[in-house]
């Protein structure tokens, strides 16, 4: 069963698609939002696995909305038309209905989450023992200007703080977001994610180098290039966790 | 056409120009004659012939060398150029000619043929100069008329342009979201879902109609608006409140189609669409002065939308004036802490 939410202004346009969803059994629409505000709310407390967003809504957009959760559940927007929102899109290949919904449209776009359900073997969203903590597996939106992305965690190579923003390092992106580097570091997992410095976070697992460095540092170079030194106390938890 | 007209004031200048030549030399010939003078007749007719034959030749030139598009002030240089070379040769060709027909004054006869040729020269340079003179002024003015039938052409295409893209702006974002809230009607409510497809159906016809005409009644205008804000009615339900203030006696006044229409769909889509809470639409209709008044209010704030839409708010004060003139006016400001403005001033005609 997967949990949905339909977030969209209109009533009428929730209703409708929630007639649309009947179709679908394996779908269980559990809340409803008019607006950004009531959307997150909703979404941190029911933890929902899908959410149907629209994106021309009142006080905040779709987009808005998503990056302001820390974790992005798996999203099918709807929209009646919008050729700003669709060049969005293009970028990223997220699945989008446009309003008025076609049946075969919904139907496709469900059969290709179950996909990705099967690609993932197993429970689409995988449970945290602690909510709070986000898995590598989880999936981040990150919104930069013009430009959207879903990132999973894992293809995060790196953190950089730049002021009160955070600069993501994924393929050949670095968006920014903005989050601080302590608030990032307490939502991220530690197996994965370590505090290297000051300044930077960067992703065990996409290590490429690792080599000594002055003052009995450590220099690391990440599988995107980038050079990443290891404070002098970081160096000694960090020898600590490679040698688990 | 054009051309032939064209070729045809030219041998008919040609023609009549030498023959006023040929006739003003023989008028002061025979009122101002002392003696006769020996082949006068001959060589008037030979200066002539000659004359019309240099000058042709020289038209050929010019149009060749393209001086006639050259800018004016290179043209006055062109036309002293053209002017001496081509007087030292209808010279040379008439004084030849004279010597070698043997109908020459007796006292040139002894100069050399040279001296002859420097002599007739000077005459020969006024009548060339006279020549161009006439010829290039003429063009000039053909250019310049020319140039300003062009301009004119111009506003006007540029007019119709305007019109045309400012007229065909109907929001597609409204007409697939309408579609969407008439479908959910269907089920719920569906005497209201058949009305909602009457309404969207006016809108979109006189959203066609729009291009083909420049104004419509005020009532016809008006129509459009009520079908719009009902539609949007059932996408907002009651977050949306509408007002009308409607003075009848403007019902018959003149106004550009979906004028109003498009102020009061702005108001949705920056005001009340951008309001958790929604807002209010009300629109006024009056007379203020000698002006028809039409006022679009709207729960709202203007900061920065201004610039976002900056086209729309320049394109319908230029439509308005391109159509009732200078005095009509657009301004959109903020009138209340929350409430935005947007007025439109049309002159009334007095019948």
């Amino acid at each position: 069963m997967i949990k949905a939410i339909i977030i969209d202004d209109e009533r009428l346009a929730r209703s409708e698609l929630r007639k649309l969803l009947m179709d679908f059994p394996e779908i269980e629409v559990v809340a409803e939002a008019s607006n950004a505000g009531e959307g997150v709310e909703k979404i941190e407390n029911i933890n929902p696995d899908l959410i149907f967003l629209d994106i021309q809504m009142p006080g905040k957009t779709g987009f808005d909305m998503l990056s302001e959760l820390d974790k992005a559940p798996l999203v099918i927007f709807t929209t009646a038309y919008d050729e700003y929102a669709l060049k969005a899109f293009e970028v990223n290949a997220l699945d989008y209905l446009l309003k008025p919904v076609e049946p075969k449209r919904l139907a496709d776009a469900i059969q290709k989450l179950h996909l990705q359900e099967e690609r993932e073997q197993g429970p689409m969203v995988p449970v945290n023992f602690n909510r709070s903590i986000l898995s590598e597996n989880d999936q981040v939106f990150v919104k930069d200007g013009e430009r959207c992305w879903f990132v999973k965690l894992s293809d995060i190579r790196l953190f950089e703080s730049v002021g009160n923003y955070a600069k993501v390092y994924f393929g050949p992106n670095k968006p920014l977001i903005l989050k601080s580097l302590n608030a990032l570091e307490e939502r991220l997992d530690e197996k994965t994610f370590f505090r290297a410095n000051r300044k930077h976070i960067v992703n065990l697992r996409l290590i490429d180098k690792i080599e000594p460095y002055f003052n009995g540092g450590l220099l690391l170079e990440l599988k995107g290039g980038e050079k990443i030194e290891v404070s002098r106390r970081q160096t000694v938890k960090f020898k600590e966790m490679m040698s688990l | 056409m054009h051309m032939t007209k064209r070729i045809s004031y030219y041998w008919l200048c040609q023609f009549v120009g030498w023959s006023a030549f040929i006739l003003a030399y023989i008028f002061f010939y025979i009122s101002l004659r002392t003696r006769e003078t020996p082949y006068f007749y001959h060589v008037l007719l030979v200066d002539a012939c000659v004359g019309f034959l240099v000058t042709h030749i020289m038209r050929f030139f010019i149009l060749r060398l393209k001086f006639v598009d050259k800018p004016v002030n290179e043209q006055v240089f062109y036309i002293f150029f053209i002017s001496i070379l081509f007087a030292l040769i209808y010279a040379t060709l008439g004084s030849t000619m004279e010597q070698v027909l043997h109908i020459e004054a007796e006292r040139q006869k002894t100069l050399a043929l040279f001296n002859k040729i420097m002599r007739a020269s000077m005459g020969c340079f006024t009548f060339i100069l006279i020549w161009n003179l006439i010829y290039f002024a003429y063009h000039y003015i053909l250019k310049t008329r020319q140039a300003q039938l062009d301009k004119i052409r111009l506003e006007s295409l540029v007019k119709d342009l305007q019109l045309k893209t400012i007229k065909s702006h109907i929001n597609p974002h409204f007409i697939f979201n309408a579609l969407n809230s008439i479908r959910a009607l269907i089920d719920e409510n569906p005497n209201r879902a058949r009305n909602a497809i009457t309404e969207l159906s006016n809108i979109l016809r006189s959203s066609m109609q729009a291009e083909k005409v420049e104004t419509v009644p005020f009532e016809k205008e008006l129509g459009i608006v009520k079908d719009y804000l009902a539609l949007e009615y059932i996408r907002f339900e009651e977050r949306l409140k509408i007002e009308y203030q409607i003075d009848e006696d403007t019902l018959d006044q003149p106004v550009p189609p979906m004028m109003l229409q498009t102020l009061v769909e702005n108001a949705i889509k920056h005001g009340i669409g951008k309001q958790i809470s929604g807002g209010v639409v009300k629109v006024i209709s009056d007379f203020k002065e000698d002006f028809h008044e039409l006022v679009v209010q709207n729960t709202g704030y203007l900061n920065g939308h201004i610039n976002g839409d900056g086209f729309g708010l320049f394109s319908t004060k230029n439509r308005l004036q391109l159509l009732f003139g200078e005095r009509a006016n657009f301004e959109i400001k903020q009138v209340g802490s929350d409430l935005v403005e947007a007025r439109i001033l049309i002159p009334v005609e007095i019948k």
